[in-house]
Parts: structure tokens; sequence; C-alpha cells
């Protein structure tokens, strides 16, 4: 009897008339659609504008990080996981070097963290200027778009000026960031460090950020298109959001005032002073919000950072063959997307006996059949676009 | 010998050639000055530089550039397309938008044909190119054309009757539905209607916006949502008829929001025989201005959901165009 | 690998082991912060608790997986679900030496779970057998094990009983194995082996030259 179930559903949800006939048909969106964010797939059932039973594919760009890893040694490992969210490539090396760092029982330098601190803050504020800039793009309004990707173009040349790559930086190195020295015996051994100037530059482009997403503010959050669109869409409460191990932007915007550079210590966040933003509704439009506010306190932490960056070495005292000591840890970060883990296994090898990579896409965007269950389909949009993910990340 | 031409024009077959011609060079040049504006435009509003180098200069040839590509391109029609329908939609879209420029006045008398329904003829034609986008949406065989194609249909009905109460209200302070008889009827008054009937020219705008589906009410592509709609399948050249169409489509509806509210070819204080010389170029001003600001809402809002269009127009438009006859009414009685 | 650079590769593994358990061992006479928490959890529970590298591990029986995870979130608050996945103990090796270890024939379960108010997260594990790797299904506790679930099933061809829909999740329908296993090999390192630790990157201070691998170049002069 399940027709019936779905008509009694239909005639509660969209108050047509008994006497319309209406036929189903299932819509399969993706897995190349322009707005799944690569290659998604979404296949609903819909009854002229409402979905109902929206079903998520994945695995499309499934690369099985989770078993190269066990054949590559630590450091080159790094060269795989900036790739799992590539908007925020280098966020995704720290939880990895620190867990091996745990287990190497590795003190990092200062510097060093100060400096993969920064790095990540520009990470972040790089991913979160390219999901504020394509979202209202999925709602149809183009131009946002061109005013924060000029600022995130900024801060991606200083991550290039830094790391050698825009997206995949592979800077981060057991015990520090990357090497002080040139390689190789015929290379000239050159002290390196951070490029001349790069601090003030920094800083002249966190003034630019500030200044884009305060454009954005009033070219968005002014727009009564926009507000219709997304508010009380999508609404996301926080026990299920938690059941489903959503976190990050997402579970804040719901408003759980919970940010793991709050409570974990992979990074000095505690050096610092920010605020965690909430929403309170939870719905597209606070999702959105939180994370123009989230903009706001990681420029606050990278110019705080700037003032207090030490000197000293980059890199700690390692062996030139890492064999990581055996032991299990699990080390979370606060990724750009939400929580990003690594579960190290070693057995005192050159590389992990198991690497399991929490990606915060995964969980993210598991939830997709509940919260899209009886929506419209340009809401199917709306929500997938809130929630922020990047198939990489997703798929690892 | 000027004679001879002027006999000749006299001629009705000579003469509906001559016109014939003229607006079928009419609709790709139109065509081509709207689509660069909104390319330069857009540019413009989004800190870009927009097309720059074909033709040497400002990138001017780029429409032609493009023209020139999509006949090249392969015409492609699906397998599950109904074929002859799949065909005739982009022509019935195209042959409305042309058919529209008919009664629209350039200058006093200079006018294809001045009907004596001329706005009621309008309103008529105009529809008619939405029937095309369904037809297009039913015959490509493919859910997201469908959907597009429906919400056309959709947007159709909900957004013809505020089209058309919006324009009642000059009708009736014109007393006559000819469209040339509406501007002579604003010169006699010496003012355009614009100034009494700001809410009839408002609603008008956001009707006509909605019936060439451009955003905000570009629901039926939605490229984000819909791949792009009722469009999805086509290809070259008959997705250059869709494309021609909707700057063609733009051109037309303002220049007939220009001649009912605007005072179409004429502006106060220009004495009547320098009329039939400029009357061409101040409609024109008058119209660019107003495809001007289509352009930029284009760039500058994102689209509405399918059920918050349909209360905007049943909830506030229409009440509102009714609200406006029944004012408008009360004025012409009284005053 | 020859031997000399192997020896000294050795040498370097065992300082560093060194360096950590002595770090330990200091640390030994002080309980970790964190015993007294997953020495509550694991009462709660009923397993055993420990605190390995900053996180809290409790392993439970196989049988009592869904209600220790119950009790998790229902008494301890850990209400956000992290992840699901495996270990295979098998202990087979692509990389390095081999292990010293015998196989082990078992799979470790893992959940992690943890709060979202003080950042508390506990790494819950059980072990199951190989042959037939098969437990209740978390999916009524914890909605978002769904995915993970399915994700072990593919990959681990471990069994969730009364998940709704334990299909392929990343793989093809037609696609036969356990990827994760460590018994299914990687084919493209069958065909060509990776270059892997003979081509290990140089880190700083150690020239890549194989003679100086041993010489007391490794420390970093600058530091």
């Amino acid at each position: 009897m399940v027709v019936d179930r779905d008509l009694v559903r239909h005639l509660s949800e969209s108050s047509v008339s008994v006497e319309l006939q209406t036929e189903e048909m299932t819509l399969n969106i993706g897995p190349q659609h322009p707005s799944t964010h690569g290659v998604l797939r979404l296949v609903a059932r819909v009854d002229g504008e409402r979905a109902f039973d929206v079903q998520p594919v994945i695995g499309y760009m499934h690369r099985g990080y989770e078993k190269l890893s066990e054949v590559r040694t630590y450091p080159q490992i790094t060269t795989l996981i900036n790739r799992i969210d590539w908007v925020a490539g280098y966020a995704n090396e720290i939880p990895f070097v620190v867990a091996a760092e745990k287990l190497l029982g590795l003190e990092v330098p200062e510097r060093a963290q100060y400096i993969r601190l920064i790095l990540t803050e520009m990470a972040r504020i790089s991913s979160h200027l390219i999901f504020m800039a394509s979202y209202p793009l999925e709602l149809g309004a183009a131009t946002p778009l061109f005013f924060a990707l000029r600022e995130r173009e900024r801060v991606l040349d200083l991550l290039e000026g830094v790391t050698g790559g825009r997206f995949h930086p592979n800077f981060n190195r057991i015990g520090g960031v990357k090497p002080a020295y040139g390689s190789g015996s015929s290379t000239r051994k050159v002290i390196q460090d951070l490029p001349a100037g790069f601090l003030a530059e920094t800083r002249e482009a966190m003034d630019r950020v500030l200044e884009a997403v305060e454009e954005l503010e009033l070219l968005v959050a002014d727009n009564e298109i926009i507000l219709a669109r997304t508010k009380g869409i999508g609404v996301l409460p926080v026990d299920v959001a938690a059941s489903y191990g959503v976190s990050g932007p997402n579970l804040r915007a719901s408003g759980v005032p919970f940010d793991l550079r709050k409570v974990e210590d992979y990074l000095p966040y505690h050096l610092f002073d920010f605020e965690i933003p909430t929403g309170e509704n939870g719905d597209c439009w606070d999702r959105w919000y939180v994370r123009l506010l989230e903009i706001r306190q990681s420029v606050r932490i990278i110019q705080q950072a700037i003032d207090g960056i030490p000197s000293g070495p980059l890199q700690a005292k390692v062996p030139k063959i890492i064999k990581v000591p055996k032991g299990e840890t699990y080390v979370r970060a606060e990724n750009p997307k939400g929580e990003m883990g690594y579960y190290l296994v070693s057995n005192g090898n050159q590389g992990p006996y198991r690497l399991k990579i929490r990606s915060a896409s995964f969980s993210n965007i598991s939830i997709l059949p509940w919260i899209l269950e009886g929506v419209l389909v340009p809401d199917i949009i709306a929500i997938m676009g809130s929630l922020d993910f990047v198939l990489g990340d997703v798929d690892r | 010998m000027s004679t001879f031409i002027s006999d000749l024009f006299a001629n009705f077959w000579v003469s509906l050639a001559g016109k014939v011609l003229l607006v079928a060079l009419m609709i790709p040049l139109v065509g081509m000055v709207i689509g660069y504006a909104e390319m330069k435009l857009s540019a413009k509003m989004q800190a870009r530089v927009g097309p720059y180098f074909a033709g040497g200069r400002w990138g001017w040839a780029q429409l032609i550039a493009d023209g020139v590509k999509f006949f090249q391109k392969e015409d492609l029609i699906p397998e599950e397309a109904d074929r002859p329908v799949f065909k005739i939609a982009p022509v019935l879209v195209l042959i409305s938008t042309v058919a529209l420029l008919v009664v629209i006045p350039f200058g006093p008398g200079i006018i294809f044909r001045d009907l004596s329904v001329g706005i009621f003829y309008a309103l008529a034609i105009s529809s008619l190119s939405t029937v095309g986008i369904l037809i297009a949406g039913w015959s490509s065989g493919n859910k997201y054309s469908l959907m597009g194609g429906l919400r056309a249909a959709g947007q159709l009905i909900a957004y013809e009757l505020p089209l058309v109460l919006a324009v009642v209200g000059s009708v009736m302070m014109a007393g006559t539905m000819s469209m040339g008889g509406i501007v002579e009827a604003q010169i006699e008054a010496g003012y355009p209607y614009v100034i009494i009937q700001f809410i009839g020219f408002g609603i008008f705008m956001i009707a006509a916006l909605a019936e060439l589906s451009r955003i905000p009410f570009d629901m039926p592509i939605a490229e984000s949502e819909l791949v792009m709609g009722y469009l999805t399948e086509y290809s070259g050249f008959r997705f250059l008829f869709f494309f021609l169409a909707e700057f063609a489509n733009m051109f037309s509806l303002s220049a007939i929001a220009a001649t009912l509210f605007l005072g179409g070819y004429w502006l106060p204080g220009i004495p009547e025989d320098v009329l039939a010389y400029a009357g061409p170029v101040i409609l024109l001003a008058k119209t660019f201005l107003l495809v001007f600001a289509m352009i930029w809402f284009r760039w500058t809002f994102p689209r509405f959901r399918e059920d918050q269009l349909q209360s905007l127009a049943w909830k506030w438009l229409i009440p509102l165009a009714l609200a406006n006859i029944i004012i408008t009414g009360a004025l012409k009685v009284y005053l | 690998m020859t031997s000399s650079p192997s020896e000294a590769v050795n040498g370097e593994a065992e300082a560093a082991d060194a360096g950590t358990d002595a770090d330990t061992e200091t640390a030994a006479p002080e309980p970790h912060p964190l015993q007294g928490y997953a020495d509550d959890v694991a009462t709660a529970v009923g397993g055993e608790g420990a605190v390995v590298f900053d996180t809290v591990k409790v392993e439970v029986d196989s049988g009592d997986w869904v209600s220790a995870l119950t009790t998790a979130r229902d008494e301890m608050g850990l209400i956000s679900f992290s992840w699901l996945s495996a270990t295979d103990w098998s202990s087979e090796v692509e990389v390095g030496d081999p292990y010293p270890e015998a196989v082990e024939d078992r799979i470790e379960l893992l959940a992690t779970v943890a709060d979202i108010s003080e950042g508390r997260r506990v790494t819950f594990s059980t072990t199951l057998t190989k042959d037939s790797p098969t437990i209740s299904s978390l999916v009524g506790v914890y909605a978002g094990a769904n995915w993970h679930e399915r994700e072990a099933h593919e990959m681990f061809g471990i069994d969730f009983e009364g998940h709704p829909n334990l299909a392929h999740l990343y793989l093809p329908d037609s696609f036969v194995g356990n990827p994760l296993r460590k018994s299914f090999p990687l084919l493209t390192r069958e065909v060509k082996p990776w270059p892997g630790t003979v081509d290990v990157e140089a880190m700083p201070g150690g020239g890549d030259d194989e003679e100086t691998a041993d010489a007391p170049s490794e420390e970093n002069p600058e530091a």
C-alpha cells in the first residue's frame, strides 16, 4: 500500500484537490549536473515540484586513499590527503601530521605551529569564501561570486607563495613545516623560511577579505529574494544533526557553540582570542551567515598570530627515515567543512598500518535523505548547496 | 525616379516585402545589440572586462562570432524527442517576437500596422512564445526539459493576468486600444501615463520579466536546478533561435511598456515635425533604458521559487492591478 | 633494500622508539588526565577503558556493542556519531620490514562517538572473527551509522544485522572483494612495485647519499 501512503502525504502537503490525478516520475540529478559540486548523484521521486525518497549515490570519486595509505610512507601520504577536501587542501594535512607526531612524541617548534595555524585559517577563509560566493549562484545570483573570488584569489596567491601550491600545498612535514634545507647532495643548502614580506602581505590581504565580506553581506544579506529562498528552508535540528555526525559550521548554524579549535589541542588555538559564531534556526540562511561570521573570526586569529609569531626553527629533529612507533590514536581537527580526523594505527613501520580518514562532508551529506524528504525541487538545490560539501571529501 | 519609388512602395506586395525584410533584419540586429549590452553590462557589474578581443576593439564582434559559432554546431535532436514538434518550437517562439514588432509605433505614422486592437493583439501574441516554450519542453523527451516547460506554463497562467490588468489602466485613460492612439492620447494629455499609472507600469515590468523567463523569474531555465530547463536538449541554430527570441522579446516588451507608459516616441517640448524624424530615436532610447533595467535585475537578484512566484502573482500583483483599475476608473469619471 | 642502510634505519627507529618509551614511562606514575573519564565510561558501558595517545578507547564485547553505545549516547551524553570503521589485524605489510608479530586472525571494529559541548570523545572497539564478522547494526542508535556501516561492509565484509540497506556505497554493485582487508592485493603494486621505501624523501639535514645516512647529519643544524 505504498501508493496510498504517498498519495495521502502528497495531498496533505500540497493541498491539491483529490480529483487531480498526478503521476510520479523518477528524477535523476547528477552525476553530471551543474550544482552537485562534482559527481554526486541524487535519485528522487518527484511529483510535480515535490521530491520524495531522495537517495544520494556517492562513490564516483572514490580514490581509495585508506588503502593507498597502507602502501605509502608517512611523508608520501600528505600528498594524497590534501586532495581529500581540495578546497581547503592545507587544512587536511594538519590532523594527519599531528597524529603521526603524537605517536612519535615529537614537539613541533612553536614557529612551525604558528605557520600551520595561519595557513590553516587562510585555507578556511578561502574555503568559506568559495562557499559564500557559489551559494548565491545556486540560487541564481551570479554577481556575488566575483566579489568573493577576487579576494579568495589573493589569499590563494599568498598560500601559493609559501607552499608552492594553490590547492595542494603538501607543505607539512612530520615534525614541522617544509624542510628548512634544500634537499639532495648537489643542491646548495639554503635556509628557508617564510617568504619575505609574507606576514605584511597577509595582514593586508586580511583587511581586503574583511572588506569583501562586508560587500558580500550588503549584496546578499539585504537581498529579499535570497532571504525568502533560504529562511526557514532545510531546518536541521541539533539532535538529528548530532546523530548523523554533522559537524562544523553546519552544526553551529543549528545553535551549538561547539568548535574543535576550542576543545582540541592540535594547534595552539588556546593562545588566541576568538568567538564561536552560531546560528539560531539551523536553516539554509544560518548556514550561510555563520560562515560569513567565521571568516571574520579567522581574520582575527590570523591577525593575532601575525602579531605573536615567534622566531625559531621550522622543523623538529626527525630521523631521515621516519618509523612511527607502535600505537594508535585519533586526532580530529576543525576543518572548514567540519570535523576532519585521522585514526592512525601504526605498527612501528615506515607507513601506517591502517589510516581511517574521517571526513566532514561524508557525514554532512549523509543527512541528505532525511533533510530532503518532501521538499520542493528548487529547495533540493538550496539545501544541498548550504551544506557546503566537496565530493573529494565525501568519497575520499 | 522618386515617383517610381513611391509608386513601387505604394504597391501592397512591395511594401509588404519591404516591411518583412526590415523586421527580419531588425530581430538579429536588436538581439545582437542587447546581447552585447548584456555581456558588457554584466561584466561591468561584476568587476570583469567582458568581451574584449573579438573585432579588435571592445569585443564588438563577439555576438557575430557567437552567431557564426551556433550555425557551425551540430544540430542534435534527441532520440526520444518528438521530432516535428521539437523542430517547430523555436520557430514558434521566434515568430511571436517578430509579430510583436508589428504594432509598435516608432514615430507618428511609422508603424508596420496600427491595429485598432493593437495592445490586445500584442498581449495575445506575446503569450504565444510561452506556448512555444511549453512544447519545446514537452517534445525534448527529457525530464528536466519537461519540468522547465511546465514551469513556463505555470508562469504564463500566473503572469498573463497581471500583464493584461496592468495595461487596462492606460487603455482606459487613452480610451483606445490602438498603440498609436495611446501615444497620441499621451501627447494630447501632455504627460506620459506613468505619472498616474506608476502601479500599472511596475506591475507590467514585473510581469514582463516573468513572461520573458528572466531572472528573478527564470525558473523554466534555472540552470542550477534543471540544467537548462526547456533549452537542455537544444543546440546549434535552434538554440540560437531561442537566444535571439529572448533578446528580441526583451526589446519588444520594453518598447510596449515605453509606448503605453512613457509616452512612446514622444518627448515633451519637441515639436510635431521634428518628432517624425526623432521619434524612432526617442522610442529606442526609452526602450533601451528599460532593457538596461532588465539586465540590471538579471545580475542583481537570485531567482524565486516556483510557489513564491505564484503567490506573488496571485496574492499581490493581481489584487494591486485590480485596485489600480478601480482607481483609474474613479479618476476618469470624477476628474 | 641493502643491508647497511636498513640497519641504519632500524637504529634510528629504535632511537625514536626509545625516546617515546622514555616519555611514556616518565608519564606513567601520573595517570593520564583522561584516564578517570575512560574508567567512568568503561564502568558505565561494561567494558575496559584505556587512554592511548590522548584517545579514550573502550573495549567491549561484540555482544554488548549496541547496548554499550546506547548507554554512551543516553547516559554519557556522547550524542554525536563521528565515525565507524575497522582494522584488519592480519599483519601483512607492504611498506618496510615485515612485522614481528604473528598474524592475528581478527577484525577490530571501531566506532568513535563524541559530545558536542565539552569535546569528549570515546572510541569504542570490539573484536570480530575474521571468518564471519557479524554484529548488530547501530543504525537504530545513531542514524549516521548507516553510511559508515555500508562502507565497513563493503571494505571489510562485516555484516551488520538489522541494517536497512547494506548495499555498496562506493564500489560498483558488481565489485567482488573487500578492499581494505589486508589480504586484498593492490593490483597496481603487484604489477609495478612502489619505490616506497627505497625512494624515501630526504628529510631536513639528512643528505640523500646513502653513505652519509648513518652520519649524524640527521640533526637539524639550525635547531
